[in-house]
């Protein structure tokens, strides 16, 4: 996104109809500006993340799905419904007990969309971008998320060519929970690598 | 709410939203907000994307990228062409449309 190159500039005139179309459509009782809002905010920040969280949480409750996304995760993202991948490489990286995982891309901003949704601000930030590779401990920590010292770290740089899901650790004391409430503990950050269901 | 990739089905390849790298274009907000209207007035007004597609197109057509314009802003123009001439095919815009 490049939101912030035009600042100075008046407005275009396709952005003119943009506004008098939705005063219209308001008055019309066609849309509201807060049901817009609504769903910009939703296709900026939380489309994708649920998908991400679906194939976490089966992972966890099917060995067999868990090694085939390990193994093939484009094949066993799209048996779950989810393409979109345009020919992107997705690889899954797997916490355990003694490897967490972060992902970043120190070049731009390549994420796993079709999963995860659209990249929160601070993912295409210089400060994280770098500052992840040097000292992701430190990162982590200001995400609140202190590891122990004899857990190792990795960082995966997404690229175009291939795009990392981090597959968090199922949290204990979760036996008792199905799929669906188990998803609902997968958040965009536990897949990112910035946080733990 | 819509998914993004029910949309993304809806639309087809001749009508894609723009993306950057699979990203959302968004350049300016009223690229946001323009494809925010229209999924809202596609709910209002029953429509379906497949309907909205059929007048993409033909928005596209009628309006290609003009000089010093970015593909985006050209798309979200013809975006909002569309979006007027399904509400007013449906009877829900008066034919003055919002010039």
């Amino acid at each position: 996104m490049s939101a912030g190159h035009h600042h100075e500039r008046a407005a275009s005139a396709a952005e003119l109809r943009a506004h008098a179309l939705e005063a219209v459509l308001a008055e019309r009782g066609l849309v509201s500006t807060d049901a817009i809002d609504a769903v910009v905010a939703y296709y900026e920040q939380d489309v994708g993340p649920q998908n991400g969280a679906r194939a976490v949480a089966r992972a966890w409750v099917d060995d067999g799905y868990r090694e085939r996304l390990l193994a093939h995760p484009n094949e066993a993202l799209d048996e779950l419904g989810f393409g979109g991948m345009e020919g992107h490489n997705m690889a899954v990286v797997a916490n355990s007990e003694t490897v967490h995982n972060v992902i970043v891309c120190t070049l731009c901003s390549c994420y796993p969309w079709p999963v995860l949704g659209l990249p929160p601000s601070w993912y295409k930030s210089e400060a994280y971008r770098a500052r992840v590779v040097a000292e992701p401990r430190a990162v982590l920590r200001e995400f609140g998320l202190a590891l122990a010292d004899d857990v190792e770290v990795r960082v995966w740089d997404s690229s175009a060519e291939m795009r990392y899901l981090v597959l968090p650790l199922r949290p204990a004391g979760s036996e008792g929970l199905g799929e669906e409430e188990l998803a609902a503990r997968v958040t965009r950050d536990c897949m990112i690598g910035t946080a733990l269901p | 709410m819509t998914a993004l990739a029910a949309v993304d089905a809806g639309l087809g390849p001749a009508a894609a939203l723009p993306r950057d790298n699979g990203e959302l274009v968004f350049e300016e907000p009223w690229q946001g907000r323009a494809l925010g209207m229209g999924v809202v007035a596609l709910q209002r007004s029953d429509s379906t994307w497949e309907d909205f597609r059929v007048h993409l197109v033909r928005a596209i057509a009628a309006r290609p990228q003009r000089p010093g314009e970015t593909a985006a802003t050209a798309y979200y123009a013809a975006w909002l062409d569309a979006l007027e001439a399904l509400l007013r095919e449906r009877g829900l815009l008066s034919s003055s449309g919002a010039r």
